[in-house]
């Protein structure tokens, strides 16, 4: 853990513009054809704004399911890209990091292959719409995030896979400059993730650009991202550059550097121990010191929409 | 002797000293850092269990700074307090022990990682801890004897290993912040087995029961 030394350019909360004058100032500034971020020193980046504000759709708003505050959810971030503080990363995403414009690469074995900017992917889609889902992250935390973006198996269906395709390679951006913690470290850069092919078609199966309804910050993988809520959200990977469609399967960042610790699926299952601590139950963040723990839910809540991929799958081995 | 060194061995500076760490505490919480807010237990388990290993490595290194610089006097007056600081370590390891009940949230789900080697390793680790720290004071020393004494305080090594274990475990990929944390203390005992060899040992049976009364 790092016990932070304020740094002569953070300034304290108390002094930062209330959101609403901000995002208000920002839509005035382009208005009148200015740049945005020029007020505050540092480059704020947001992009993916095709499709704000987007619908909400009623079927994945499950009743009860209370989201996370957004400062928790925009300033508690894994992203070793940046670093392994979950407190710094805010600051270090959002000192230069340019997220717009960005492209992605879709290859591998699939009819249209493409590189094509997000906004005009999303036009492409046709549109974004909101979804409420938990996240369970492997460290035994969890938020409920709103989500902002488009179903995987529209882009799975904009790009026509041929009957080679098995998986999905997912690879995010690598810039040491802007992202230090790319410079070295234990971690083989760029960070990959994969999933088979029926998991990717899941309806659950989500690319976020948004989160409240705002374009996702930086930290929390701006422009656009991987949401699989039954997994661990290591799975979920962040600032996506490039899509692969392999016959074989991808080996994901977390299972070549801690085999023992990450697996594959990493599907949520209280009933599989990580090697250091259970998986049984979970903290809710921002639900203060001493509340109680969670149970963690099988496939974290979602096992009616994805249990039948697992059938017959032995989950302890295949973790 | 140079003022310094002669305000140093006042106890109750060291005292004041030992007592940072807990007002420290209270900055990520006026800085209304997310990281605190965001999981409360979880950032002071760590903070606690960071503090009580500085303060580890802090009391482990007097004795090798005094035998590797004999000549400097304020190494001289910390020496002097070896017995508060090793109790802060425990104090700490305390705080941070007693943090994991809510952090876990119940008793069954405290109970429910001791077969985990992460969480055994810090809970026999806390039990030497908690040995060593009833066993800090003069009457202790007379009831045992002072040979016995000793051989109970030198499973102080058998903690140092245990906190390497516990510490380097937690880490999520590497062992950095390990390395950075023992790392003085290693280089120092290294140079000081490097200049004394094997009368590093003796020397340090006789000066330190000296060194220990306080």
């Amino acid at each position: 853990m790092h016990i932070r030394k304020n740094k002569p350019w953070n300034l304290p909360e108390s002094a930062a513009t209330s959101e609403a004058d901000f995002i208000n100032r920002r839509r005035f500034l382009k208005a009148v054809g200015l740049g945005s971020g020029a007020l505050l020193g540092q480059t704020l980046s947001h992009a993916a704004t095709y499709g704000f504000p987007s619908k909400v759709n009623p079927e994945f708003r499950p009743d009860g399911l209370e989201p996370t505050e957004y400062d928790l959810i925009k300033g508690y971030n894994n992203f070793y890209e940046f670093s392994y503080d979950k407190g710094e990363v805010q600051d270090l995403a959002n000192r230069g990091w340019q997220t717009e414009p960005w492209e992605i690469e879709i290859k591998g074995h699939v009819e249209n292959p493409q590189t094509i900017d997000v906004n005009d992917l999303i036009k492409k889609i046709g549109g974004i719409e909101q979804r409420v889902y938990r996240f369970r992250c492997v460290e035994a935390w969890s938020m409920v995030i709103p989500w902002d973006g488009f179903q995987m198996s529209k882009l799975i269906d904009l790009v026509q896979p041929t009957s080679k395709a098995k998986y999905l390679k997912f690879s995010t951006f690598f810039d040491p400059t802007n992202a230090p913690g790319q410079k070295g470290g234990s971690i083989d850069w760029p960070y990959v993730e994969g999933l088979t092919i029926e998991e990717a078609r899941n309806e659950l199966s989500f690319l976020a650009t948004g989160i409240y309804g705002k374009a996702i910050p930086n930290q929390n993988g701006a422009p656009i991202r991987l949401v699989v809520p039954w997994k661990y959200g290591f799975k979920s990977i962040k600032s996506i550059v490039k899509i692969e469609f392999t016959s074989s399967r991808p080996m994901n960042t977390w299972q070549a550097l801690q085999p023992r610790e990450y697996g594959f699926y990493a599907n949520v299952n209280p009933t599989v121990d990580h090697p250091r601590w259970s998986q049984a139950t979970e903290r809710i963040i921002g639900s203060g010191f001493f509340s109680k723990r969670k149970d963690t839910l099988m496939f974290n809540g979602y096992e009616e929409q994805v249990a039948h991929l697992y059938e017959g799958l032995n989950l302890k081995r295949n973790f | 002797m140079n003022p310094v060194a002669r305000f140093l061995r006042k106890r109750w500076f060291i005292h004041l000293l030992l007592c940072i760490p807990v007002f420290y505490v209270f900055v990520p919480v006026l800085q209304k850092d997310t990281e605190y807010f965001a999981d409360p237990a979880k950032y002071l388990l760590e903070y606690f269990g960071l503090a009580s290993t500085y303060l580890f490595v802090a009391v482990s290194m007097i004795t090798p700074l005094r035998k590797v610089f004999p000549k400097i006097a304020i190494f001289k007056s910390i020496a002097i307090h070896r017995r508060q600081i090793g109790v802060g370590v425990f104090f700490y390891a305390l705080l941070h022990f007693l943090i994991y009940f809510p952090y876990t949230g119940s008793w069954s789900e405290f109970v429910k990682d001791w077969d985990k080697l992460f969480i055994l390793s810090g809970i026999v680790g806390f039990a030497l801890l908690l040995l060593l720290a009833a066993t800090s004071n003069n009457w202790s020393v007379r009831k045992l004897g002072g040979r016995n004494w000793k051989r109970i305080h030198r499973l102080a090594y058998l903690i140092m290993l245990l906190l390497i274990y516990h510490q380097a475990t937690q880490e999520k990929t590497g062992y950095r912040e390990t390395a950075t944390v023992f790392a003085p203390l290693i280089i120092l005992q290294t140079v000081r087995i490097a200049i004394y060899g094997k009368h590093a040992l003796k020397n340090r049976a006789k000066s330190d029961s000296a060194d220990s009364s306080s």
